[in-house]
């Protein structure tokens, strides 16, 4: 059909194909890994609204707006908002989880070394979304 | 000809005539209109941006309400109206038929859009441009919201009585002696892109419906208090945004199709590779819509689904560069205006669809969902592919439309500007989204990190200012007191310049 | 036969190294994935492979537009123009 040498434009499309089958590949395989909640993970439940992140530990001690959590333990989030969509995230431990009116999203981290980090609002919730934030305190472990 | 300042024509000639000609230069000067006004805004977040703390802009609602009417004028009021009026011009002319199917509607289908225009502006509502509830339902100040949501609702009708003109001329209004594989590729393009409203739009005014109930409180879709999920908002909006923005982008890739074999003075490297990647492109826009929702809770299968449906579209838009760079292969290349900026918007495309593949990654997501990454990645679509080559496009037809030249160096110097800034602008938006920083939020911490890319993107930003500042005086200029152009062949390039049976207007 | 080395030693450090980094990875208290380390090595890996390909379409597109232009001392008319159907 066409008047010219076509092979050179198989060959692209099949490289191009091949590339794009590997980058799937790839991040299905890193996605199944980081989905995967250790067991004894332990649970904290985090509600934002607006305008910050309230949170609640499995003994029942709730913190707002800051966090503090132990090196070298498993958590796992429960994600909830109270009135608007807000989205829950620690930038410097790669933690996003959308947080929803009426859903519970889990996801899990475990820190690995004491110290501070950010906890900021990634999703749209109005007049002071931009200064949704907290603080992540990681402390030594204490057993 | 239709716009001679010199010679001007009575305005109530142009805004009662339903001729494609006279529809074509209204949606022209409305869209472009749009992009200054759209582009100010634009200006005023980025040097509001510039250092972290309140600068001239004296809250974060106004902020919230300047970014939400950018976005939403530069796709609804900008970008679609622009390939809306090229479609008009050409696709008649391309198939060789005297006017639009439904000329009466086409005319309508304009004078919808400054009444939306007009509800959206006035209302200057906050809530972005996606209007996601709750916050849309329940937060988002009224009457701005329910303007917007009216004058979106007009847009998408405006938009389907289009769609509909552009395929019913192209497919049935075409020349007897002219088979579908004979259409050039831009009526290719604007074939397809309709054929993805028809199928899309329809969702969003069934969203944009549900959301106006549930502000009037009537109904509950999105509230979780009586059975409702705001989730059930996003799948809709993607559902038709998603395929949307190929809309936005086809026609764009259609216009380079038009300079880029010209200026190389050849045809095109595989006419059958573009039909094909344009239809392909246009189904397999339906599969990826939950890409953007990666972070709302989706179960890993799901996910899954979307990343392969995302990835699935990236070969044909491949097929389109692979046929671009065919094409100037062997040839004999004029760099004038239009192939600078088909060429640059060639080579920002590339960059854009690399960046989207790695955004598709679904555990990639956790780093760049809602940050500034994303804004650099969808800008350097909107501005880098689409803006690039409907203003390469805008030059080409100058002539045609006004029988003029623009002035050459001042085109030239136009496109290096705009690259220039494109690339400080959105390059650096891409990395600012990995250091965390999140987007559409008016003030930031003052990370140093932060500080400075923020720096460079505004200075970016103010480049692109300027260089459109230079766009509109040549415009301006050189269509009251430009030379006038040899219709033949306006850049001298040997071939013939438009379609040799070229309609006139009827009322020159 | 350098540039097939040189790929090889790509292919490998690109995927068969982290293959078998996961197939041995285990979790138990206190040593748990770190879901940093997962994540922006394959944020890296894709980095890598995306400016090489972008290399490779810019640089083709940068010779395109050098050799092709229309002032190069080697521009001849192209075929279509020769044979007037241009």
């Amino acid at each position: 059909m066409a008047g010219h040498s076509t092979w050179p434009e198989w060959v692209y499309v099949g490289v191009v194909i091949a590339l794009l089958v590997w980058v799937g590949a790839e991040a299905w395989e890193v996605e199944r890994l980081v989905e995967h909640v250790p067991e004894g993970a332990e649970v904290i439940k985090v509600t934002g609204q607006q305008w910050f992140w309230t949170f609640e530990h499995e003994d029942g001690t709730k913190e707002i707006g800051e966090l503090h959590v132990q090196a070298g333990k498993a958590y796992k989030f429960e994600v909830t908002a109270k009135d608007v969509n807000h989205s829950f995230n620690i930038p410097d431990y790669v933690v996003l989880m959308d947080a929803i009116p009426g859903r519970i999203h889990t996801v899990w981290f475990a820190p690995t070394e004491p110290g501070e980090h950010e906890i900021q609002c990634r999703e749209y919730c109005g007049l002071i979304h931009y200064n949704m934030r907290g603080k992540l305190i990681v402390e030594e472990p204490l057993s | 000809m239709v716009l001679e300042l010199a010679k001007p024509r009575p305005i109530w000639q142009i805004m009662f005539s339903t001729h494609h000609t006279d529809v074509g230069l209204l949606y022209l000067i409305t869209s472009l209109a749009f992009l200054f006004m759209g582009g100010a805004l634009a200006l005023a977040l980025r040097l509001e941006l510039f250092f972290p703390g309140p600068q001239f802009i004296a809250d974060s609602m106004t902020f919230n309400r300047i970014f939400t009417v950018h976005g939403t004028t530069m796709i609804f009021l900008f970008i679609l109206p622009f390939a809306t009026a090229v479609g008009n011009y050409f696709i008649p002319i391309m198939v060789r038929y005297k006017d639009m199917a439904y000329p009466k509607l086409n005319a309508i289908a304009y004078w919808m859009i400054p009444p939306s225009a007009a509800l959206m502006w006035l209302g200057f509502s906050d809530f972005t441009w996606y209007a996601t509830p709750p916050y849309s339902v329940i937060s988002a100040p009224a009457p701005a919201a329910d303007m917007w949501i009216f004058g979106l609702k007009i847009l998408g009708v405006s938009s389907i009585l289009s769609s509909i003109n552009f395929i019913v001329t192209i497919m049935k209004c075409k020349h007897p002696d002219m088979s579908l594989g004979q259409v050039p590729l831009l009526g290719w393009s604007f074939l397809s892109s309709s054929m993805i409203v028809l199928v899309a739009i329809p969702t969003f005014a069934a969203a944009l419906l549900m959301l106006l109930t549930d502000r009037l409180g009537v109904s509950g879709f999105f509230d979780p208090t009586v059975g409702g999920d705001p989730v059930a908002y996003q799948h809709l909006f993607w559902f038709t945004f998603h395929p949307e923005v190929y809309v936005l982008v086809i026609p764009a890739i259609g216009m380079m199709y038009e300079i880029i074999p010209r200026f190389s003075r050849k045809p095109i490297f595989s006419y059958s590779s573009g039909v094909f990647a344009f239809v392909l492109l246009a189904i397999v826009s339906f599969s990826s819509w939950a890409h953007h929702m990666y972070a709302t809770g989706m179960s890993f299968t799901e996910k899954t689904v979307f990343m392969v449906g995302t990835l699935a579209a990236v070969p044909a838009s491949a097929m389109h560069v692979f046929n671009f760079l065919a094409t100037m292969w062997g040839g004999r290349i004029r760099f004038a205006t239009p192939m600078m900026w088909s060429v640059g918007g060639i080579a920002l495309f590339f960059s854009a669809g690399a960046g989207g593949v790695v955004n598709s990654a679904m555990p990639l997501d956790f780093i760049t969902h809602d940050s500034y990454w994303v804004v650099g990645h969808f800008h350097l679509f909107v501005f880098g592919t689409i803006a690039f080559g409907s203003l390469g496009y805008l030059y080409y037809m100058f002539p045609y439309v006004t029988g003029r030249m623009y002035n050459e160096k001042w085109g030239v110097i136009h496109f290096i500007l705009a690259f220039i800034g494109a690339v400080m602008v959105f390059f650096t938006q891409h990395v600012l989204g990995l250091f965390g920083m999140p987007r559409r939020i008016f003030d930031y911490p003052p990370f140093p990190e932060w500080i400075a890319m923020n720096q460079i993107a505004s200075i970016g930003a103010m480049i692109i200012g300027v260089s459109m500042v230079i766009f509109l005086v040549n415009m301006v200029y050189s269509t009251a007191k430009g030379k006038p152009a040899n219709m033949d062949d306006p850049w001298g390039l040997g071939g013939k310049y438009y379609y040799p049976y070229q309609r006139k207007n009827p009322h020159h | 036969m350098r540039s097939i080395v040189g790929l090889f030693v790509i292919i490998v450090i690109l995927i068969i190294i982290p293959s078998i980094d996961y197939a041995f990875g285990q979790e138990e208290p206190g040593k748990y994935l770190d879901r940093r380390a997962l994540i922006w090595n394959l944020f890296f890996r894709m980095m890598v492979v995306a400016f090489t390909i972008g290399a490779v379409v810019s640089g083709t597109l940068f010779w395109l537009c050098w050799r092709f232009r229309e002032s190069n001392p080697k521009a001849v008319q192209t075929k279509y123009e020769q044979a007037g159907e241009w």
